[in-house]
Order: structure tokens, then C-alpha cells, then sequence
């Protein structure tokens, strides 16, 4: 009981603000270096579906998102 | 909300989608919004600006904006962030840019039509509009100016503050050129 109560106030010792920010920075910068990997991939001729297995969503998804020219 | 923007503050937010544009980027987002309100001339928001010596330095502000999007839009707040759990933005970058070329995270395209099309304000950009009908509403201004829109900037955490702050311009300064000194921060 003692010993939960303790990591539950360690955890506490830090700001969520932090790490939530840090998350929040990861997905963006991780939109970023996608974007820039599959517009890389397409440039060097990769299919739609080819580009969607490395990335392990559909065809469509990764289509829908990066598609519109 | 925007049938009480003045014909500045309209301007801002229409030379903000020309700058996205013309940048190839596929969003509007704060900074378009900041380079937006450099180019003003005559207004509420470019006489803070100039007050605050801001009119001699608008390629400093360019530039620390551009820098910011070649690190793909990271704030220094949140490159700080990411270096809490390891990750080193500027090294990111730098790697990217080997392989891809200068700018590649920014979204430099060298053929704009990667992102043609409609584009959408980003949660940014619209928190920064509807904080500056807060702040407007806040002095019991009845209309919002490009000044309403440049104290959002200022008071929202961001890029758009970062460079701005950068530069010696907060909300209390700005505030105190436009209204006079000693005002609490509104809402």
C-alpha cells in the first residue's frame, strides 16, 4: 500500500504537461517525416500498395492521404 | 464571428491563405497569419508593430519562422519537450535534410501541386481568431482588429509567439504601445 502510494507520488513529481506536450510534438514531427517518406517513395516510382505494406495501413488510407494531386 | 472583423484584420486572414499558398504548405497556420500581418501597412496592429521597432526587423522574424518550419513546424518549447524523452529534433532534421534534401520536413515541395487545393486552418490558427474576438470582447471593443489579432499571437504558446517574444514583442508591450501601460492580461 505504502510502496503504491510512493510511485503514484513520484509519478506525480512530474508535470503531465511535459510529457504530454512531448507526445503531442512526437505525432506531429512523425506526420512530418511520413509525408516526406512517402512523397520520396513516390518519386521513385513506388505503387499506392507497396508504399501502404511498408507503412502497414491500407491502400486506401495511405491514398486518401497523400493522394490528391 | 468574422462579420466583426475589420477590413484589416479580413486582410490578415485572406494575405494568411496567400502566404500558404504561395509556400506550397498544405494548412494555414499561425505563422501565415504573423507573415500575414508584416505585410499590413496603415493598421491598428502595424503601428504596434512599428511602435515596438518591429517594421526594421521583419526578415529576422521571417527568418526564425522559416527555421521553424524546416525543424517541421516545432516550436522550441516543443523541441525542448521531445529532448526530455531523448529526441533530438535538430539531429532529426539534419538526417532528413541529408537524404532529402534542405527543407524536406518543412514541406518545401518542389512541385507545388503536392498540396493543391483547399486549405484548412489549422486548431492553431483558429484558436488564434477566436482568441482574438475574446480578447476584442475582453476590452469591449466592438469590432476585431488586426491588434486583437496580433495580442492572440502573442498570448497563444507557439511559433508565432516564440518569434514574436523573440523580438520584443509580448502581450504587455503590446498592450502598453496600443492602450497605455499597467494593464492586467485579459482573458
Amino acid at each position: 500500500m505504502t510502496e503504491a502510494t510512493d510511485l503514484a507520488e513520484r509519478a506525480g513529481d512530474r508535470d503531465p504537461r511535459i510529457g504530454l506536450r512531448a507526445v503531442s510534438a512526437l505525432r506531429r514531427l512523425l506526420e512530418q517525416l511520413e509525408a516526406v517518406q512517402v512523397r520520396s517513395a513516390r518519386n521513385q516510382g513506388w505503387s499506392w500498395q507497396e508504399i501502404a505494406a511498408e507503412l502497414g495501413v491500407s491502400r486506401q488510407a495511405v491514398h486518401k492521404k497523400y493522394g490528391r494531386q | 464571428m468574422f462579420e466583426r472583423f475589420t477590413k484589416d484584420a479580413r486582410a490578415v486572414v485572406l494575405g494568411a491563405v496567400e502566404h500558404a499558398e504561395r509556400m506550397g504548405a498544405e494548412t494555414v497556420e499561425e505563422g501565415h497569419l504573423l507573415l500575414s500581418l508584416l505585410d499590413r501597412e496603415g493598421s491598428r496592429g502595424s503601428f504596434a508593430l512599428a511602435s515596438l521597432g518591429l517594421d526594421r526587423q521583419k526578415e529576422s522574424v521571417k527568418e526564425a519562422l522559416a527555421e521553424v518550419r524546416r525543424r517541421g513546424g516545432l516550436s522550441r518549447a516543443d523541441a525542448d519537450a521531445l529532448s526530455g524523452l531523448g529526441i533530438d529534433v535538430a539531429e532529426i532534421v539534419s538526417r532528413v535534410e541529408e537524404t532529402h534534401g534542405v527543407g524536406a520536413l518543412g514541406g518545401d515541395k518542389k512541385d507545388k501541386r503536392w498540396w493543391s487545393g483547399h486549405r484548412t486552418f489549422t486548431r492553431g490558427a483558429k484558436d488564434t481568431l477566436e482568441k482574438s474576438l475574446r480578447i476584442a470582447v475582453g476590452r469591449r471593443d466592438r469590432h476585431i482588429g488586426d491588434e486583437h489579432i496580433l495580442l492572440a499571437l502573442t498570448v497563444l504558446p507557439g511559433v508565432a509567439a516564440e518569434a514574436l517574444a523573440d523580438h520584443g514583442v509580448t502581450y504587455e508591450t503590446v498592450t502598453r504601445v496600443l492602450y497605455g501601460g499597467g494593464e492586467a492580461k485579459a482573458g
